[in-house]
């Protein structure tokens, strides 16, 4: 009955002014009242930024009364426009529950890649700007707060990690974080943690200087200590599948581990070399255009490199903004690995890598 | 005019070169020029329904809405519409603004559009057989087609297509495909079936119909018949205006037409020739250009159909010392005498015979 009248709704709204939904039909006028609203994401006021490291900014938003509120873990995806175009980025929320439930705020702690195109952003922002901001997303959350806990977080992997830490409320067992960074200047959100390890003894931190101790030393040190436990991992994507790797290697089973991933990692194919390029069609707004796509790169990367602009959002899997018919051929799943049908079928082309000639409408 | 094929490469160097000039300047601008233009868009039809109802009160508000809701309609097919749906904006990521997702207030499903016009005509342009805007299949608009006898009374014919010329656009992929009469091409190919283009047909065509002529005619209770005339008018103006605009674009009197054989293999040179020779400009204010989408600037766009067009009147100036540098014809005038060129083409293309039409000299 919901389903019914929300497609006879949306028919309704089709039928009226050629959009989805009536937001979409007014959303020059709302975003003229509204700066920085956007059809089912909320608004967000940015109400400081602190530098965390020499390139970590803490961004602390006030968000909207709509907002449905978070698990400690989860990630949103925040969009912002630069030079008339809207850019979007998924971040880890970094700050504690209590302060979303007292103050109707959060924080986000975002690592700056200087060649990006979004984060170098972020510290031109000034205070009061209007941002738009997604519902709260992801699995990586603490399921069993009352079973003994190993985190492991390397670089800005941190930031999930710490917003579940400064949230818990009851301890009920030990919980040990390995924080693996280069050097404690380089160590976003230490001082709450490390406030946090002195008040309260069944939460024990260890810092790891990756300047100082090697990722095998590290490897190793860690699976001295006793591994009946459940696993949190955040950071780079190698990473994490060493860190994996050896656990598993220690009979941590599967279920044991729990994984967050920041950027997809390219998986090569034995076969192919990573210069390979292969033929494809690309159809945008109708008209089919020949380009050649490295097989290494996903084929948003390679669309942006010949000029096109489909539409995209988070650019790692997340978001499903890029989605595209794929009319033929066959794609990869670049975080997973897994291939795709030869057939008609939607896919995302952020972290959909080219395996034979494809035709893609844009 | 023979170019040769340094020339040609030289040509494409050119206007690439400047192409990409532009490019370069896209930005923030462009971005506030369109969800402004779009923001007006929106302020004139919901204005313009508004005021038509309050014709209660005297004529002239009924008439002020029919003008607007008019403006509204031109401004979403042609500023908006027509350039969106080229991908001029895509790069903004817009949520409404992208030729993935917009959708235009007329009677064509903008999927169907962006098949016949963006790649069918933008890509065969004037080529005789291959570019079905060349006469829509209804006109006979050079000397390239054999005379018919319906021919005779083509010049009825064209009015009562700009009258219907929604209907036509939206009907014309369905009639190349022969969906519903004639026997199938075998040298056609789609990308959609049949039964997909006679869904979106029929889909896109009665949501138009039910918005104008139903739900807002009810809507206005006493005023009905009020809102029904009015929205009949504000459509009429449309079609009217549009397909004058488009008309002025392709069917002048001094265009070219190319025959398929010519043009396989073309290069990029040959290819943007090819553009420059089939299309013609019109002159006119800021507002004129704003109000056909910048088709004034006809040739521009067909050299550069991805570029914003609010910088093709910028660019014409440019490609028109380009083209005097390379000897190439350039099509432009004042819109009545190109308007009168284009009358004076269908009415002479009625009869039989006529001027072999002009062949650039490489083909």
């Amino acid at each position: 009955m919901k389903a019914l009248l929300a497609r006879s709704w949306r028919a309704f709204c089709l039928m009226l002014g050629n959009q989805p939904s009536l937001t979409r039909y007014l959303l020059p006028l709302v975003q003229w009242l509204k700066p920085g609203f956007l059809p089912g994401q909320y608004r967000a006021q940015l109400v400081a930024t602190a530098w965390q490291t020499a390139d970590m900014i803490e961004l602390t938003l006030q968000l909207s009364k709509r907002w449905p509120g978070f698990v400690p873990g989860q990630y949103i995806n925040v969009t912002l426009k630069h030079n008339g175009r809207y850019l979007t980025r998924p971040f880890s929320i970094c700050s504690s529950f209590s302060l979303w439930q007292s103050q109707g705020q959060i924080s986000l702690c975002c690592k700056l890649n200087r060649e990006g195109e979004f984060t170098p952003l972020l510290p031109r922002l000034t205070k009061g700007q209007w941002l738009s901001i997604s519902a709260a997303q992801g699995d990586f959350v603490w399921q069993q707060p009352a079973l003994s806990t190993v985190f492991i977080a390397a670089g800005s992997g941190i930031t999930p990690v710490a917003a579940m830490l400064l949230s818990q409320r009851h301890w009920l067992s030990e919980v040990t974080l390995h924080y693996r960074v280069r050097g404690n200047e380089n160590a976003a959100l230490l001082a709450p943690l490390q406030q946090l390890a002195q008040r309260n003894p069944l939460f024990n931190l260890q810092l790891s200087d990756s300047r100082v101790e090697t990722a095998t030393e590290f490897s190793v040190r860690l699976m001295q200590q006793p591994l009946q436990r459940e696993f949190y991992l955040c950071g780079p994507a190698r990473f994490m599948q060493q860190v994996t790797t050896n656990l598993t290697a220690h009979s941590v089973s599967r279920a044991q581990i729990h994984c967050e991933q920041f950027a997809p990692l390219l998986q090569n194919t034995a076969h192919s070399s990573t210069d390979d390029e292969i033929n494809s069609t690309f159809i945008i707004a109708g008209l089919p255009k020949q380009i050649t796509l490295p097989v290494a790169r996903s084929l948003l990367q390679s669309a942006e490199q010949q000029g096109l602009a489909p539409a995209f959002g988070c650019r790692m899997g997340v978001c499903f903004q890029c989605v595209c018919e794929k009319v033929s051929g066959q794609v990869r799943d670049m975080r997973s690995g897994q291939l795709s049908g030869h057939g008609r079928e939607q896919i995302q082309l952020c972290i959909s890598q080219p395996v034979t000639e494809l035709v893609i409408k844009l | 005019m023979k170019l040769t094929t340094e020339q040609f490469d030289a040509l494409a160097l050119e206007l690439d070169t400047l192409k990409l000039q532009v490019k370069q300047q896209i930005g923030e601008t462009d971005a506030r020029y369109i969800r402004r233009v779009l923001l007006c868009q929106r302020l004139a039809a919901i204005s313009g329904r508004i005021l038509m109802v309050l014709g209660f009160i005297t004529p002239w508000l009924w008439l002020a809405g029919v003008l607007l809701l008019a403006l509204a309609k031109i401004l979403d097919n042609m500023e908006i519409g027509h350039n969106v749906l080229h991908g001029q904006y895509d790069w903004m990521n817009d949520p409404v603004l992208h030729s993935k997702r917009f959708e235009w207030d007329i009677a064509c499903d903008a999927g169907s559009w962006q098949r016949t016009h963006n790649f069918e005509h933008h890509t065969y342009t004037n080529i005789i057989g291959k570019d079905r805007d060349f006469g829509y299949g209804l006109l006979r608009l050079s000397n390239d087609f054999r005379w018919r006898l319906r021919n005779l009374w083509q010049s009825g014919t064209y009015l009562l297509l700009s009258m219907l010329f929604q209907w036509g656009v939206s009907y014309h992929e369905l009639a190349a495909q022969r969906v519903f009469f004639g026997k199938k091409k075998a040298d056609r190919h789609s990308q959609v079936t049949d039964s997909e283009l006679k869904k979106a047909f029929f889909g896109k065509g009665a949501r138009q119909l039910m918005k104008d002529y139903l739900f807002f005619p009810l809507l206005a209770g006493p005023m009905w018949l009020w809102v029904l005339a009015g929205n009949a008018l504000a459509n009429l103006i449309r079609n009217l205006w549009t397909s004058t605009v488009i008309f002025c674009g392709h069917f002048t009197r001094d265009i070219y037409t190319f025959s398929a054989e010519a043009c396989e293999n073309e290069s990029r040179g040959q290819w943007y020739y090819r553009q420059m020779l089939g299309s013609s400009n019109f002159t006119g204010p800021t507002w004129l250009h704003i109000l056909t989408g910048h088709l004034s600037c006809q040739i521009e766009h067909h050299l550069f159909p991805d570029i914003p067009a609010r910088h093709y009147p910028t660019m014409a100036t440019h490609v028109q010392a380009i083209a005097a540098r390379f000897n190439i014809p350039y099509n432009t005038g004042s819109f009545l005498r190109q308007y009168g060129t284009v009358f004076w083409r269908i009415l002479r293309y009625s009869l039989p015979g006529g001027k072999a039409s002009t062949r650039p000299a490489y083909l």
